[in-house]
């Protein structure tokens, strides 16, 4: 019953990682840098939804939206100001910049919300599910994560197959000057990538707070660490692969944890990630593109 | 149709198009030829807006669009194929060409029936990944791509390169029933011999600088030309 539900946690906490991971894949995917502000922005969302919810009395779902409003906003403002001027620079600035947006949202929020650590209560409002004799005890959270992860890989999906703006991120993915010629603004379609990326991060926020409810100014850099760790072990750049590296990471964290070691949890899942990456450098699904010279 | 003024372009420190001017007319095809690294791709590069003048001005349809955006000028029916094709390998061929139609969205079924009836090869290859395609077949693809939006102006950029002799008349017989079908066509080939046959006029590029202009028959009779480029 114990690895049962291990597991149900592990598929929990992995979907929260898997939604973060999103995040990554498609921002690297279309701009080929790695946001490393995107953890910070999911302790942005759960900041806000946190304020709506304590301070101004809003229904938790309306703080969700809101939540997934500002960090839109967030997102695009983030791209805008700190990205879009790097376009042409080298990756290294790139990189070196989004660090410094990250310590940038955390020291804003230790400046607005300050050190103490808010007590967040779970958006969910349903009880927890006692199986077999309550041997079993599955937790709301646990299942609105997995249900709104699975809703979120299907739409993400569908977008991408199907949708006008969906196809024309892939093209911009793949080459910006031929989806220029195409007539695809490429600077809006970056913008909207983020857009996305940071909405689902504000999700991703609201979950993993419900989960596990202790909100500090660093809450989002472990898990965004994780959930990059995630993005890189399914193949960065794919969406797939982001869902089953984030998933996969989650178990395995939750079960190093109960049947390892509780400090050394984190050391296994990088010794995974590492060990994953020399056999197979572009991740679990990530293809390996031949460049064409 | 397109009026290029006195533009320079430069790559950081390289001064790679020095004072290029040149016309080109409605209904006409006219090819751009030159050897290697001549300046041919950048000039259309800076057309469609991809790389920037320092001077002069580039005038599509009685409008300066020196400074506008390149996904600005689909729009206004200038489209560029590029050098490699630059295809959307990982995207399917109905794909590539729906996002050829991004601007002009009402026109995607007709435009991909028309393309198919116009390369039915691709049609067998609607749903294959564009990555796996042969060579002429990418070549065609990028060419219906670029069709996708009805542009006045078509600009090739070496639309024969890497393809077998038996391809290239193929390509070359495509561009003159484009042509025909009343597209206005800029080449830029190094097949010197191929471009000239089809051209009405020609411009010879060396070193960024434009030496030779002349009609299409003119320069494949002109003997510094023969010496040059056709081998003879």
């Amino acid at each position: 019953m114990t690895f049962i539900s291990n597991l149900i946690n592990g598929i929990s906490l992995g979907s929260i990682y898997a939604i973060i991971a999103l995040g990554y894949t498609m921002v690297y995917g279309i701009s080929k840098m790695l946001n490393f502000a995107h953890g910070d922005v999911i302790m942005v969302g759960a900041y806000v939804s946190y304020i709506c919810t304590t301070s101004a009395g809003i229904p938790p779902i309306l703080s969700v939206v809101i939540a997934m409003a500002v960090c839109t906003v967030l997102g695009i403002l983030i791209e805008g100001l700190a990205y879009r001027p790097l376009r042409k620079a080298s990756s290294l600035a790139v990189l070196i910049t989004a660090i410094g947006v990250s310590y940038f949202l955390q020291n804003s929020a230790l400046l607005i919300w300050g050190s103490n650590p808010k007590t967040f209560s779970s958006i969910v409002p349903f009880d927890s599910i006692a199986l077999f004799d309550g041997k079993l005890i599955i937790t709301a959270e646990s299942i609105v994560t997995v249900a709104i992860c699975i809703i979120i890989m299907i739409g993400l999906n569908l977008f991408t197959k199907n949708g006008k703006m969906g196809k024309a991120m892939r093209a911009v993915s793949e080459d910006k000057d031929a989806a220029q010629l195409m007539g695809i603004n490429t600077n809006f379609t970056i913008s909207m990538t983020f857009a996305i990326g940071s909405a689902l991060a504000a999700v991703a926020g609201v979950l993993l707070c419900s989960a596990y409810p202790v909100l500090i100014p660093t809450t989002g850099s472990m898990p965004g660490i994780k959930a990059f760790t995630a993005a890189v072990f399914g193949g960065i750049g794919s969406i797939p692969g982001a869902m089953l590296g984030g998933i996969l990471l989650g178990i395995i964290e939750i079960f190093g944890k109960s049947y390892i070691s509780t400090a050394l949890s984190d050391a296994i899942v990088f010794a995974v990630l590492i060990i994953v990456l020399l056999l197979k450098p572009t991740g679990l699904l990530g293809k390996k593109i031949n460049e064409k010279v | 149709m397109l009026k290029v003024d006195d533009i320079n372009v430069y790559y950081g420190n390289i001064h790679a198009l020095k004072g290029i001017s040149l016309e080109v007319h409605p209904d006409e095809i006219v090819a751009l030829i030159g050897a290697n690294g001549a300046g041919k791709s950048t000039t259309l590069k800076t057309i469609s807006g991809l790389m920037r003048t320092k001077t002069g001005s580039i005038t599509l349809m009685d409008e300066d669009i020196s400074h506008t955006d390149a996904h600005k000028l689909v729009a206004k029916g200038l489209a560029h194929v590029p050098e490699g094709r630059r295809i959307f390998l990982q995207m399917t061929v109905q794909e590539n060409l729906e996002m050829g139609a991004y601007t002009q969205p009402g026109y995607v079924k007709d435009g991909i029936n028309d393309i198919f009836e116009r390369f039915p090869r691709l049609k067998h290859r609607k749903n294959q990944i564009a990555g796996t395609l042969s060579g002429g077949e990418q070549q065609m693809l990028a060419m219906g791509r670029a069709l996708m939006s009805k542009p006045k102006l078509l600009m090739l950029d070496e639309p024969s390169m890497g393809l077998a002799p038996i391809l290239v008349q193929q390509i070359f017989d495509i561009i003159k029933e484009l042509h025909d079908a009343g597209t206005t066509i800029l080449l830029v080939e190094q097949n010197a011999e191929m471009a000239l046959q089809i051209a009405d006029r020609a411009y010879v590029l060396e070193s960024g600088r434009i030496t030779i202009s002349g009609t299409g028959k003119e320069l494949a009779q002109s003997d510094s030309i023969k010496k040059a480029y056709l081998g003879g």
